[in-house]
């Protein structure tokens, strides 16, 4: 059984006797797993490659459903409500739940119409609505400074750490309540990745958050909650700062000593 | 010893290499110097004139070069939109079991050699046309539908493939916030594809305006330029085919000399633009 401190805050989500199985495969690659999700915080997935920290976050807005036969079981809370039904209305879903990805990906388009795209997806044309959110959006994920004068230009001309904040920009101004980021910064510099880590850090003001990361420093420095998964999984839930000093499973503590990874 | 190999492996190659640029001169120079006489007989008249009458000595090529541009805008019109929609069908919604059989055959189609696509022009189309919008049969409009078919699978299969270099993770993206699956291949898709499918479509239309055995069969070798396309009509490539062994005069023979040269310098336009335009690697997203 996993060992999984109590949630003080709100829970954004909620995951309950969880299964993922991708399609053709055997056997689950998550299994049987429970994990609350606190609003408004950070909330960090640890562990070494292929423990299924990637597969859980790509179930929060099911994305893995755009690839056929792939099986969930189990409950996935958000609002009080299963995600998981076949009923789901998966573009609200995706809306209310935004990602970000391993690597920027700017569209090939303006960096106006890439922060705009989501909104455009929900059918707002108005053109004063259009520019006072986009301007927001760009100013909540700290790039309107650099890019307000060039608006138009071609987003693929931006820098890699610009590019992934114009990405986070994208996906909060179509006002998500949770959002997921995919080791956002695997393809960034250390500078660049110290401002996105700042910027994640700013929204949690706004949205519910969780990370994947490979990076056990990145974990410890951004997130309040760290979940520490293995083989599909979660062995350790709990407050950042007290399971990075003193885990309570023998596995947690092995994994962020580095005796293995 | 092993050094000397090396060396005499690198400037074999280099030969063979620079031989392919050597054909291409030779095959300039030989056919401009073929033209000469018709150049110096006819000039611009060669362009303009639409009387094509070896025996009162009179080569105007006009017919040819409207029947060329026709009969391959024809071809354009009708294939783009269906190659569009067979790639979308093939690059984003058809499931896994039919991607692959579908793909394949399309291949499949482009590998028909042309003159197989004439032969089952004239013996099966050309009938099915005349029974349709009457006429001959024989015509600008048959040769525009059969070539419209030859193009249609190479232009489906590059566009697919070009459409294939979408990343995942952009369309994820796109997903992700909210698109519909028609979104993402409108608003991604197509666009990061651009480039690849419209020199697709540009190497397709240089394959149409050259293409000979296809249209020979349905097209009809008459100079004649007529806005009715149930006309038969000719263009250059069926001009070459039918008129050489015929061509019994110095000047006659000089004339189509000059038309293959007109068609060479339109091709290698035509595939440059693509080539260097549209076809370069293009700078990889992310």
């Amino acid at each position: 059984m996993a060992t999984i401190t109590q949630i003080l805050e709100e829970k954004a989500l909620e995951v309950k006797n969880f299964e993922f199985t991708y399609a053709g495969a055997d056997a689950p690659s998550i299994k049987k797993l429970d994990m609350p999700i606190a609003k408004n915080s950070i909330t960090a997935l640890i562990g070494p490659s292929g423990c299924g920290k990637t597969t859980l976050l790509r179930s929060f807005n099911r994305i893995h459903d755009l690839y056929p036969g792939n099986k969930y079981e189990g409950e996935i809370l958000f609002k009080d409500r299963n995600i998981l039904t076949p009923k789901e209305d998966l573009i609200n879903l995706r809306i209310k739940i935004g990602m970000i990805f391993q690597k920027p990906t700017a569209f090939p388009m303006s960096i106006y119409d890439n922060v705009a795209y989501g909104m455009r997806l929900q059918g707002i044309k108005n053109k004063t609505e259009l520019e006072g959110r986009v301007e927001k959006a760009l100013t909540d994920a700290a790039i309107w400074k650099e890019v307000k004068d060039r608006l138009k230009h071609d987003a693929n001309g931006l820098s890699g750490g610009q590019q992934q904040r114009l990405c986070i920009a994208r996906a909060i101004a179509v006002e998500p309540e949770v959002l997921l980021f995919d080791e956002p910064t695997s393809a960034l510099d250390p500078i660049s990745t110290a401002g996105i880590e700042e910027l994640v850090v700013e929204l949690k003001e706004k949205v519910s958050i969780i990370i994947v990361t490979h990076n056990m420093q990145q974990a410890a420095r951004v997130s309040d909650y760290t979940g520490f998964m293995y083989l599909g999984e979660l062995i350790e839930l709990g407050r950042t700062e007290e399971m990075f000093v003193t885990p309570r499973e023998k596995l947690t503590e092995e994994y962020i000593t580095g005796k293995f990874g | 010893m092993n050094l000397i190999l090396d060396k005499i492996f690198a400037h074999t190659t280099k030969f063979i290499a620079l031989g392919v640029l050597l054909i291409v001169a030779w095959i300039f120079t030989e056919l401009f110097q073929q033209s000469l006489v018709s150049i110096q007989s006819s000039g611009f008249d060669f362009v303009t004139q639409t009387k094509w009458a070896p025996n009162l000595e009179k080569f105007g090529a006009l017919p040819a070069i409207y029947g060329s541009v026709v009969s391959t805008f024809l071809a354009m019109v009708l294939a783009v939109p269906v190659a569009i929609g067979v790639a979308i069908f093939l690059s984003e919604l058809a499931p896994a079991k039919l991607k692959s059989p579908v793909g394949v055959s399309i291949e499949l189609l482009a590998a028909i050699p042309s003159v197989i696509y004439g032969m089952w022009g004239l013996f099966y189309f050309v009938p099915i046309i005349r029974d349709i919008v009457g006429g001959v049969g024989i015509s600008m409009l048959s040769a525009g539908i059969v070539l419209s078919i030859m193009i249609l699978p190479f232009m489906a299969a590059v566009t697919r493939d070009a459409m294939n270099t979408t990343p995942d993770i952009l369309k994820e993206s796109a997903y992700a916030l909210g698109g519909t699956k028609w979104d993402v291949i409108k608003d991604v898709v197509m666009p990061y594809a651009k480039a690849g499918i419209i020199g697709s479509f540009i190497l397709a239309l240089g394959r149409a305006i050259g293409e000979t055995m296809a249209v020979t069969f349905v097209m009809g070798n008459v100079h004649k330029i007529s806005l009715d396309l149930t006309q038969p009509a000719t263009s250059i490539p069926v001009t070459l085919a039918n008129e050489f062994n015929e061509a019994d005069t110095g000047i006659y023979y000089s004339s189509l000399f000059e038309l293959s040269l007109l068609l060479l310098v339109i091709s290698f336009t035509i595939i440059s633009i693509a080539k260097f335009y549209f076809l370069r690697r293009k700078r990889l997203g992310a």
